[in-house]
Protein backbone atom coordinates (compact mmCIF):
# COMPACT_ATOMS: atom_id res chain seq x y z
CA UNK A 1 0.00 0.00 0.00
CA UNK A 2 1.18 3.71 -0.71
CA UNK A 3 2.70 5.24 2.17
CA UNK A 4 1.65 8.72 0.66
CA UNK A 5 -0.45 11.47 2.29
CA UNK A 6 -2.26 14.17 0.92
CA UNK A 7 -2.68 17.35 3.49
CA UNK A 8 -5.46 19.82 3.92
CA UNK A 9 -4.58 21.77 6.53
CA UNK A 10 -2.48 22.74 9.81
CA UNK A 11 -4.38 22.37 13.50
CA UNK A 12 -2.57 22.86 16.55
CA UNK A 13 -2.29 19.76 17.75
CA UNK A 14 -4.96 17.39 18.26
CA UNK A 15 -6.06 13.63 17.31
CA UNK A 16 -9.08 14.24 14.87
CA UNK A 17 -10.77 11.53 12.96
CA UNK A 18 -13.48 13.11 10.15
CA UNK A 19 -16.20 10.55 7.96
CA UNK A 20 -16.27 12.86 5.26
CA UNK A 21 -14.88 11.77 1.77
CA UNK A 22 -11.58 13.27 1.27
CA UNK A 23 -9.50 13.38 -2.26
CA UNK A 24 -9.46 10.68 -4.68
CA UNK A 25 -12.53 9.13 -2.74
CA UNK A 26 -10.20 8.66 0.55
CA UNK A 27 -12.95 7.20 3.13
CA UNK A 28 -10.41 8.63 6.33
CA UNK A 29 -9.12 11.59 7.39
CA UNK A 30 -7.15 11.49 10.31
CA UNK A 31 -4.13 13.81 11.67
CA UNK A 32 -0.59 13.49 11.51
CA UNK A 33 1.44 15.11 14.30
CA UNK A 34 4.98 17.33 15.23
CA UNK A 35 4.63 18.26 17.97
CA UNK A 36 2.07 20.79 18.90
CA UNK A 37 0.98 20.49 14.77
CA UNK A 38 -1.22 18.19 13.56
CA UNK A 39 -1.81 18.24 9.49
CA UNK A 40 -4.83 16.79 8.70
CA UNK A 41 -4.77 14.20 5.96
CA UNK A 42 -6.07 10.95 3.97
CA UNK A 43 -4.12 8.38 2.35
CA UNK A 44 -3.35 8.40 -1.49
CA UNK A 45 -1.25 6.93 -4.01
CA UNK A 46 0.29 9.88 -5.64
CA UNK A 47 2.21 12.63 -5.06
CA UNK A 48 1.00 14.77 -7.54
CA UNK A 49 -3.21 14.61 -7.22
CA UNK A 50 -4.69 15.30 -10.67
CA UNK A 51 -6.80 18.58 -10.39
CA UNK A 52 -10.56 17.46 -10.64
CA UNK A 53 -13.35 20.04 -9.93
CA UNK A 54 -14.67 16.75 -7.38
CA UNK A 55 -11.13 16.62 -5.63
CA UNK A 56 -11.26 20.39 -4.85
CA UNK A 57 -14.28 20.54 -3.49
CA UNK A 58 -13.34 17.82 -1.25
CA UNK A 59 -10.17 19.54 -0.53
CA UNK A 60 -12.79 22.48 0.47
CA UNK A 61 -15.04 19.90 2.08
CA UNK A 62 -12.67 18.29 4.73
CA UNK A 63 -11.54 21.88 5.67
CA UNK A 64 -15.25 23.36 6.07
CA UNK A 65 -15.92 20.10 8.72
CA UNK A 66 -12.38 20.96 10.63
CA UNK A 67 -13.68 24.52 10.76
CA UNK A 68 -17.05 23.51 12.19
CA UNK A 69 -15.74 20.06 14.19
CA UNK A 70 -16.09 20.16 17.92
CA UNK A 71 -17.69 23.97 18.36
CA UNK A 72 -14.64 25.38 15.73
CA UNK A 73 -11.17 25.02 14.88
CA UNK A 74 -8.62 27.19 13.64
CA UNK A 75 -7.04 26.08 10.53
CA UNK A 76 -4.00 27.01 8.48
CA UNK A 77 -5.21 25.49 4.99
CA UNK A 78 -3.01 24.22 2.11
CA UNK A 79 -3.35 24.35 -1.20
CA UNK A 80 -4.48 22.13 -3.37
CA UNK A 81 -1.95 19.08 -4.07
CA UNK A 82 -0.11 19.57 -1.59
CA UNK A 83 0.95 15.39 -1.32
CA UNK A 84 3.28 14.00 0.50
CA UNK A 85 5.77 10.96 -0.33
CA UNK A 86 5.27 9.35 3.80
CA UNK A 87 4.54 10.84 7.39
CA UNK A 88 8.22 11.47 7.88
CA UNK A 89 8.59 13.94 4.76
CA UNK A 90 5.11 15.36 6.24
CA UNK A 91 6.87 15.63 9.82
CA UNK A 92 10.33 17.19 8.69
CA UNK A 93 8.11 20.00 6.28
CA UNK A 94 6.39 20.59 9.97
CA UNK A 95 9.63 20.61 11.55
CA UNK A 96 11.32 23.31 9.07
CA UNK A 97 8.12 25.65 9.29
CA UNK A 98 7.22 25.28 12.16
CA UNK A 99 7.81 28.71 13.51
CA UNK A 100 5.53 30.42 10.51
CA UNK A 101 2.93 27.39 11.42
CA UNK A 102 2.68 28.73 15.04
CA UNK A 103 2.68 32.45 14.46
CA UNK A 104 0.14 32.06 11.83
CA UNK A 105 -1.87 29.74 13.73
CA UNK A 106 -1.90 32.31 16.62
CA UNK A 107 -2.91 34.81 14.12
CA UNK A 108 -6.04 33.43 12.60
CA UNK A 109 -7.19 32.29 16.25
CA UNK A 110 -10.99 32.11 16.34
CA UNK A 111 -11.20 33.84 13.03
CA UNK A 112 -13.41 33.00 9.43
CA UNK A 113 -13.26 34.04 5.87
CA UNK A 114 -16.37 35.60 4.78
CA UNK A 115 -16.51 36.64 0.77
CA UNK A 116 -18.48 39.20 -0.29
CA UNK A 117 -19.53 40.32 -3.93
CA UNK A 118 -21.89 43.03 -4.47
CA UNK A 119 -23.14 43.45 -7.91
CA UNK A 120 -24.77 46.75 -9.34
CA UNK A 121 -27.57 46.20 -12.10
CA UNK A 122 -26.56 45.97 -15.62
CA UNK A 123 -28.58 49.14 -16.57
CA UNK A 124 -26.87 51.13 -13.75
CA UNK A 125 -26.47 54.97 -14.58
CA UNK A 126 -26.26 55.97 -11.43
CA UNK A 127 -22.59 55.63 -9.74
CA UNK A 128 -22.26 53.64 -7.33
CA UNK A 129 -19.49 54.96 -5.13
CA UNK A 130 -21.44 56.16 -1.76
CA UNK A 131 -23.12 52.96 -1.50
CA UNK A 132 -19.47 51.18 -1.82
CA UNK A 133 -17.76 53.42 0.61
CA UNK A 134 -20.69 52.89 3.52
CA UNK A 135 -20.76 48.94 2.85
CA UNK A 136 -17.16 48.50 3.31
CA UNK A 137 -16.68 50.95 5.92
CA UNK A 138 -19.62 48.90 7.65
CA UNK A 139 -18.02 45.72 6.83
CA UNK A 140 -14.19 47.06 7.96
CA UNK A 141 -15.72 47.91 11.14
CA UNK A 142 -17.25 44.40 11.93
CA UNK A 143 -14.03 42.38 10.65
CA UNK A 144 -10.45 42.05 11.61
CA UNK A 145 -8.87 42.50 7.94
CA UNK A 146 -9.86 42.38 4.61
CA UNK A 147 -8.10 41.73 1.11
CA UNK A 148 -9.71 43.11 -2.47
CA UNK A 149 -10.07 41.21 -4.90
CA UNK A 150 -10.40 42.02 -8.39
CA UNK A 151 -13.02 44.02 -9.68
CA UNK A 152 -13.49 42.21 -13.21
CA UNK A 153 -15.99 44.17 -14.27
CA UNK A 154 -17.25 47.60 -13.64
CA UNK A 155 -20.74 46.09 -12.19
CA UNK A 156 -18.87 44.62 -9.28
CA UNK A 157 -18.26 47.50 -6.91
CA UNK A 158 -17.52 45.71 -4.38
CA UNK A 159 -15.38 41.77 -4.24
CA UNK A 160 -13.69 41.48 -0.80
CA UNK A 161 -12.73 38.64 1.46
CA UNK A 162 -13.11 39.60 5.19
CA UNK A 163 -11.27 37.55 7.79
CA UNK A 164 -14.03 37.81 11.01
CA UNK A 165 -13.92 36.49 14.51
CA UNK A 166 -16.17 33.74 14.77
CA UNK A 167 -17.91 36.28 18.04
CA UNK A 168 -19.02 38.96 15.42
CA UNK A 169 -20.27 36.07 13.34
CA UNK A 170 -23.62 37.40 13.87
CA UNK A 171 -23.34 40.99 13.26
CA UNK A 172 -21.59 40.01 10.37
CA UNK A 173 -24.48 38.50 9.12
CA UNK A 174 -27.03 40.97 9.95
CA UNK A 175 -24.91 43.75 8.30
CA UNK A 176 -25.19 41.65 5.09
CA UNK A 177 -28.96 41.80 5.66
CA UNK A 178 -28.78 45.62 5.99
CA UNK A 179 -27.32 45.88 2.86
CA UNK A 180 -29.99 43.95 1.09
CA UNK A 181 -32.62 45.16 2.54
CA UNK A 182 -31.31 48.97 1.90
CA UNK A 183 -30.62 48.19 -1.21
CA UNK A 184 -32.66 45.57 -3.25
CA UNK A 185 -31.28 46.81 -6.82
CA UNK A 186 -28.08 45.62 -5.57
CA UNK A 187 -27.00 41.44 -6.61
CA UNK A 188 -25.20 40.08 -2.78
CA UNK A 189 -22.89 37.33 -3.13
CA UNK A 190 -22.06 36.19 0.70
CA UNK A 191 -20.04 33.08 0.45
CA UNK A 192 -17.90 31.19 3.42
CA UNK A 193 -17.06 30.63 6.29
CA UNK A 194 -14.09 29.48 4.99
CA UNK A 195 -10.89 28.78 5.85
CA UNK A 196 -8.73 32.20 6.34
CA UNK A 197 -7.57 31.03 2.61
CA UNK A 198 -6.89 35.02 1.70
CA UNK A 199 -5.06 35.58 4.62
CA UNK A 200 -2.35 33.32 4.77
CA UNK A 201 0.37 33.33 2.36
CA UNK A 202 2.99 30.85 3.56
CA UNK A 203 5.67 29.24 0.70
CA UNK A 204 7.74 25.94 2.16
CA UNK A 205 10.50 25.57 -0.57
CA UNK A 206 13.77 23.00 -0.26
CA UNK A 207 17.39 23.83 -1.13
CA UNK A 208 19.71 21.49 -1.67
CA UNK A 209 22.91 21.95 0.41
CA UNK A 210 26.19 22.79 -1.06
CA UNK A 211 27.92 19.71 -1.67
CA UNK A 212 25.78 17.92 0.57
CA UNK B 1 -37.06 38.27 10.43
CA UNK B 2 -34.11 34.91 9.60
CA UNK B 3 -30.72 36.51 9.01
CA UNK B 4 -28.31 36.27 6.01
CA UNK B 5 -26.46 33.08 6.13
CA UNK B 6 -23.19 32.47 4.02
CA UNK B 7 -23.12 30.00 1.24
CA UNK B 8 -20.08 28.22 0.82
CA UNK B 9 -21.23 25.86 -2.16
CA UNK B 10 -20.41 27.78 -5.28
CA UNK B 11 -17.44 26.04 -7.05
CA UNK B 12 -16.06 29.10 -9.03
CA UNK B 13 -15.86 30.57 -4.95
CA UNK B 14 -13.98 27.17 -4.18
CA UNK B 15 -11.73 26.99 -7.03
CA UNK B 16 -10.45 30.59 -6.30
CA UNK B 17 -9.55 29.73 -3.03
CA UNK B 18 -8.40 26.17 -2.96
CA UNK B 19 -6.09 26.38 -6.37
CA UNK B 20 -4.45 29.94 -5.66
CA UNK B 21 -4.29 30.84 -1.98
CA UNK B 22 -3.22 28.71 0.75
CA UNK B 23 0.08 27.24 2.24
CA UNK B 24 2.38 25.65 -1.30
CA UNK B 25 4.67 23.49 0.06
CA UNK B 26 7.32 22.83 -2.99
CA UNK B 27 7.50 19.31 -4.89
CA UNK B 28 11.20 18.46 -3.47
CA UNK B 29 10.36 19.40 0.07
CA UNK B 30 7.54 16.92 -0.16
CA UNK B 31 9.10 13.66 -2.17
CA UNK B 32 12.66 13.40 -0.86
CA UNK B 33 14.27 12.61 2.11
CA UNK B 34 18.07 11.97 0.87
CA UNK B 35 19.75 15.62 -0.21
CA UNK B 36 17.34 18.33 1.09
CA UNK B 37 18.48 19.78 3.89
CA UNK B 38 17.82 23.16 3.80
CA UNK B 39 13.99 24.35 3.91
CA UNK B 40 12.64 27.79 3.02
CA UNK B 41 9.92 29.17 4.75
CA UNK B 42 8.26 32.66 3.39
CA UNK B 43 5.24 33.27 5.25
CA UNK B 44 3.10 36.74 5.09
CA UNK B 45 0.49 36.54 7.52
CA UNK B 46 -2.32 38.46 6.78
CA UNK B 47 -3.97 40.28 9.89
CA UNK B 48 -4.46 42.63 12.42
CA UNK B 49 -3.75 45.62 9.95
CA UNK B 50 -1.12 46.83 7.37
CA UNK B 51 1.21 47.58 9.98
CA UNK B 52 0.74 44.47 11.94
CA UNK B 53 1.48 43.06 8.54
CA UNK B 54 4.54 44.54 7.24
CA UNK B 55 5.98 44.24 11.02
CA UNK B 56 5.29 40.57 11.03
CA UNK B 57 6.81 40.02 7.24
CA UNK B 58 10.26 41.12 8.84
CA UNK B 59 10.00 39.11 11.94
CA UNK B 60 9.55 35.80 10.30
CA UNK B 61 10.41 36.18 6.34
CA UNK B 62 13.29 34.76 7.07
CA UNK B 63 15.20 31.30 6.04
CA UNK B 64 14.91 28.89 8.29
CA UNK B 65 17.63 26.14 8.84
CA UNK B 66 15.78 22.96 9.13
CA UNK B 67 18.23 19.67 9.33
CA UNK B 68 15.74 17.92 7.32
CA UNK B 69 17.14 14.34 8.24
CA UNK B 70 17.28 15.08 11.48
CA UNK B 71 14.31 16.37 12.06
CA UNK B 72 12.75 12.99 10.54
CA UNK B 73 14.77 10.76 12.86
CA UNK B 74 13.67 12.43 15.90
CA UNK B 75 9.79 12.12 14.58
CA UNK B 76 8.13 8.79 15.99
CA UNK B 77 7.32 6.57 12.65
CA UNK B 78 3.99 6.61 12.10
Amino acid sequence: MSENLYTYGIIKQQDLELDVEGVAGADRIYTVDYKTLSAVVSEIDTTDPERTDEDVEAHNTVLQEVLEYDGGHTVVPMSFGMAFKNARTLKGVLRGARRALRSTLNDIEGTVELGVKILAPADDAVPQDDVQATVTNQLADLSINETENDLFTDRLIVNKSYLVDRDKRDAFDSAIDDVEAEHDDLTIQYTGPWPPYNFVDIHIGAEQQQGG
Amino acid sequence: MQMAQPDSSGLAEVLDRVLDKGVVVDVWARVSLVGIEILTVEARVVAASVDTFLHYAEEIAKIEQAELTAGAEAAPEA
